[in-house]
C-alpha cells in the first residue's frame, strides 16, 4: 500500500472540507484584522472599550464569542475532517474496495487519521497564533501547541472510535463534549457531591478530559508554563480511543 | 479453495416489535476447488452477496466456518488480495477515472511506471482512455460498471469474485466481458460470479450454484446448450445389452452432475418435458413410467449405469424406450442434456409451474 497515495485521496476527500476550515479561519482572521484596524492600543491590543464605543454590546460580544470560537476551533476542525472517517467509506462500499487489496484496514485508516489530524493540527496552530497576533500583538507561545495538540489527539481519538460503529461519529463526540463540559461544571461547583463517588469517578474518567484540557488552556490563556502531567492524561485519553478504535476495526465487518 | 462448512448467517433485527431475524444462508457446505468459473444464481435475496461477503471476509458466519485455501477469508484477503466487483459499485464521485485506477492501483501496492501501465492497459481493454479525467460521479451506469471491472483487474489475483458483472452494460461490453473472463481463466485462478442473467453466466461458467432461501438447491455442471429434446441421459438399474439395440451410438456416460428429472408412477405424461410412452401424448421434460419401474433397483450384480442417447425427438425417444423396457431393462432415470439452465432453474425453483 502506497501511503503517499492514500494521504493524497485522503486529501482530496475532504477537499471541501478543508476549504470551508479555511474560509472559517479567514473569517476569523479578518475579523480580527478589522478590529485591529478600528481599535488598537499604542501597544498593539484590540481595546475592548473602544470597540464598545464603536460597536455597542454586539461588536464586544462578537469579538467574545469569536474569541471563544476560536478556542474551540481545534476541536471543530477535528470533528469536521474527521466526521465519518470509517463509517461513511464503510456506509457507501469503499471500505470493502480497500480492503481486498491485501492492505490492512488499520493502516488504510491509521494512514487517513494521521493526515486529517495533521490538517486540524496545522490550521489550528497558523489560526490561534496569528490571531492572538493581530489581537493581542503577542502570542501564548508553544502552549498553543500543545493545546491544539490536546484537542485534536482526544477528538480525534473519540472520532475514530465511534466511527467504528456508528455513522453519527462526529455528533455524538459533539455530545460528548458538550456533556463533559457540563458535567466538569457541575463537579467543580459541587453539586455532584451527592453522587457516589466511583459512579462519579467512572463518568469523568469516560468523558472527554475536560478538567485537564481546561488545566492546559489555563497555560495557554495565561502563558503559563505547560502542565505535563495533563497533557499526558489526555494524550493517553485519545491514545486510549485510538487504540481501541484500532482493536474495533480489525473484529468489525465491513 | 474456497470451503464453507455449515455456515449459517443472520442479519439481526433491528430493534421494533414485529420484526424479525433475516436467515441469510442456512447451513450452506459447499467446496469449490481451485480453478475455473463457478456461477451463483438463484431469486432476490437468496444470500448470492451475503456468500461473497462471507468468502471475502467482509461478514462473519454466525454458525459455521469459512477457508480460503485453509485461510480465514481475511487473512488470506492481507496475503494475497482478491479482485472485486460489487453488486454495486461505489468510489468517491469527486475523483477522476484516471486518478480512481491510480490510487486503487497504489493500494495493491503497485508503484510508479509499472501503475501507470496497469491503469493504461485497464483503461484500454474497458474503453475508459477517453473518460480519464471525468469524475467518477459523472459517469454512466455502464461506464461506472466498465470502471468497476476495470478496477477489480487491475492486479493478477487468484480470487475474482464478480457480483452482476455484467449490470448497466450494453451487448458489445458484454461480450467483451466474457473475453476478458476467457482470459482470466487458469488452473491457479477462481473465478465467482453472480448474476440474474442466466444465459450469461451459462456461457461464462463451468458450474452453477443455484441457491433459494439461503440453501443451496442444487449445483449444476453446465454443458453448451444444446438443443431441447435432442441428447438425453438414461439411467439403468444395472447395465444391459439391450440398450445398444434400443439406441443404436448409445454412450455410457462417466461423472455426476446430471439434473434430476422426475419420475412419476403410471398416468399420462404432463408438464414440460415429459415423455410418453406409445399411447400418451409426447412433451419434453418428465419421464412418466408405469408403476412397476418407477423405483429404481439394482438386479443381481452391477449397479446403475447412465448413458448418452441422442434422438430425432421425444417421440423417437418414447417409442426406443418403450424397446428397451420391453427387453427387461429397469430404468431409473431419464433426463435431457443441454436443456439450458433457464429451463433448469426454473424447474428447480417452482417445480409445479415448470409442469
Amino acid at each position: 500500500m502506497n501511503a503517499l497515495v492514500l494521504a493524497r485521496l485522503t486529501l482530496r476527500d475532504r477537499r471541501k472540507r478543508i476549504l470551508a476550515l479555511l474560509a472559517f479561519a479567514g473569517l476569523f482572521l479578518a475579523a480580527a484584522a478589522t478590529a485591529r484596524l478600528l481599535v488598537s492600543d499604542t501597544d498593539g491590543h484590540v481595546n475592548a472599550d473602544q470597540l464598545f464605543l464603536i460597536g455597542g454590546y454586539p461588536a464586544v460580544s462578537a469579538l467574545l464569542l469569536m474569541g471563544w470560537l476560536l478556542g474551540r476551533f481545534p476541536i471543530i476542525a477535528t470533528l469536521v475532517l474527521m466526521a465519518g472517517l470509517f463509517s461513511h467509506d464503510r456506509a457507501e462500499g469503499y471500505a470493502r474496495l480497500y480492503t481486498v487489496r491485501a492492505a490492512s484496514p488499520l493502516r488504510v485508516y491509521g494512514t487517513r487519521f494521521a493526515v486529517l489530524a495533521g490538517v486540524a493540527f496545522a490550521i489550528s496552530a497558523v489560526l490561534m497564533p496569528t490571531f492572538d497576533l493581530i489581537m493581542l500583538g503577542t502570542w501564548a507561545g508553544p502552549a498553543t501547541l500543545v493545546l491544539i495538540l490536546s484537542y485534536v489527539l482526544v477528538f480525534g481519538g473519540l472520532v475514530a472510535l465511534l466511527s467504528v460503529w456508528t455513522r453519527a461519529d462526529a455528533w455524538i463526540a459533539l455530545l460528548l463534549a458538550v456533556a463533559a463540559l457540563v458535567w466538569d461544571g457541575l463537579r467543580s461547583a459541587g453539586v455532584l457531591a451527592q453522587v457516589p463517588a466511583g459512579a462519579r469517578d467512572v463518568v469523568t474518567f469516560l468523558l472527554p478530559p475536560q478538567a485537564m484540557l481546561y488545566s492546559i488552556e489555563e497555560a495557554f490563556g495565561n502563558i503559563q508554563p505547560i502542565p505535563w502531567d495533563a497533557f499526558l492524561y489526555v494524550a493517553g485519553y485519545g491514545l486510549t480511543a485510538l487504540a481501541l478504535a484500532a482493536v474495533a476495526l480489525h473484529r468489525r465487518e465491513v | 479453495m474456497i470451503e464453507l462448512r455449515n455456515v449459517t448467517r443472520i442479519y439481526a433485527a433491528a430493534p421494533g416489535r414485529g420484526r424479525v431475524d433475516t436467515v441469510a444462508l442456512d447451513d450452506v457446505t459447499l467446496a469449490i476447488p481451485p480453478g475455473g468459473v463457478w456461477g451463483f444464481v438463484g431469486p432476490n435475496g437468496a444470500g448470492k452477496t451475503t456468500l461473497f461477503g462471507l468468502v471475502l471476509g467482509f461478514l462473519h458466519p454466525t454458525k459455521g466456518r469459512v477457508r480460503v485455501d485453509g485461510l480465514e477469508p481475511r487473512r488470506y484477503l492481507r496475503r494475497h488480495g482478491a479482485a472485486y466487483l460489487p453488486e454495486r459499485f461505489r468510489l468517491p464521485p469527486e475523483w477522476t477515472v484516471g486518478d480512481a485506477l491510480l490510487a486503487l492501483a497504489g493500494l495493491e501496492g503497485l508503484k510508479g511506471a509499472s501503475a501507470k501501465e496497469r491503469v493504461a492497459a485497464a483503461m484500454e481493454r474497458f474503453g475508459l482512455e477517453p473518460h480519464a479525467k471525468k469524475p467518477v460521479g459523472a459517469l454512466s451506469r455502464g461506464l461506472n460498471q466498465r470502471l468497476g471491472l476495470a478496477q477489480a483487474l487491475l492486479a493478477d489475483r487468484r480470487l475474482v469474485v464478480l457480483d452482476e458483472p455484467t449490470e448497466g452494460l450494453d451487448p458489445l461490453w458484454r461480450i467483451r466481458f466474457r473475453d476478458a473472463v476467457a482470459e482470466l481463466r487458469g488452473a491457479e485462478r477462481t473465478i465467482l460470479v453472480a448474476s440474474h442473467d442466466l444465459a450469461e453466466v451459462e456461457r461464462i461458467a463451468d458450474q452453477v450454484v443455484l441457491l433459494e432461501g439461503g440453501r443451496v438447491k442444487e449445483i449444476m455442471d453446465v454443458t453448451p446448450p444444446a438443443t431441447a429434446g435432442t441428447g438425453y441421459r438414461i439411467t439403468l438399474a444395472a447395465p444391459s445389452p439391450a440398450v445398444a439395440e434400443a439406441f443404436p451410438g448409445a454412450v455410457e456416460a462417466t461423472g455426476a452432475g446430471a439434473a434430476r428429472g422426475t419420475i412419476q408412477g403410471g398416468g399420462a405424461p404432463s408438464g414440460p418435458g415429459a415423455v410418453g410412452f406409445p399411447g400418451a401424448a409426447a412433451v419434453p421434460g418428465t419421464a412418466t413410467f408405469p408403476d412397476a419401474l418407477a423405483a429404481p433397483g439394482a438386479p443381481d450384480g452391477d449397479g446403475p449405469v447412465t448413458y448418452l442417447v441422442h434422438v430425432a425427438d421425444a417421440k423417437e425417444l418414447s417409442t426406443r424406450l418403450a424397446a428397451l423396457l420391453e427387453a427387461g431393462a429397469v430404468v431409473a432415470e431419464v433426463t435431457p442434456v443441454g436443456e439450458p439452465l433457464e429451463e433448469r432453474v426454473r424447474r428447480a425453483l417452482d417445480p409445479e409451474a415448470a409442469r
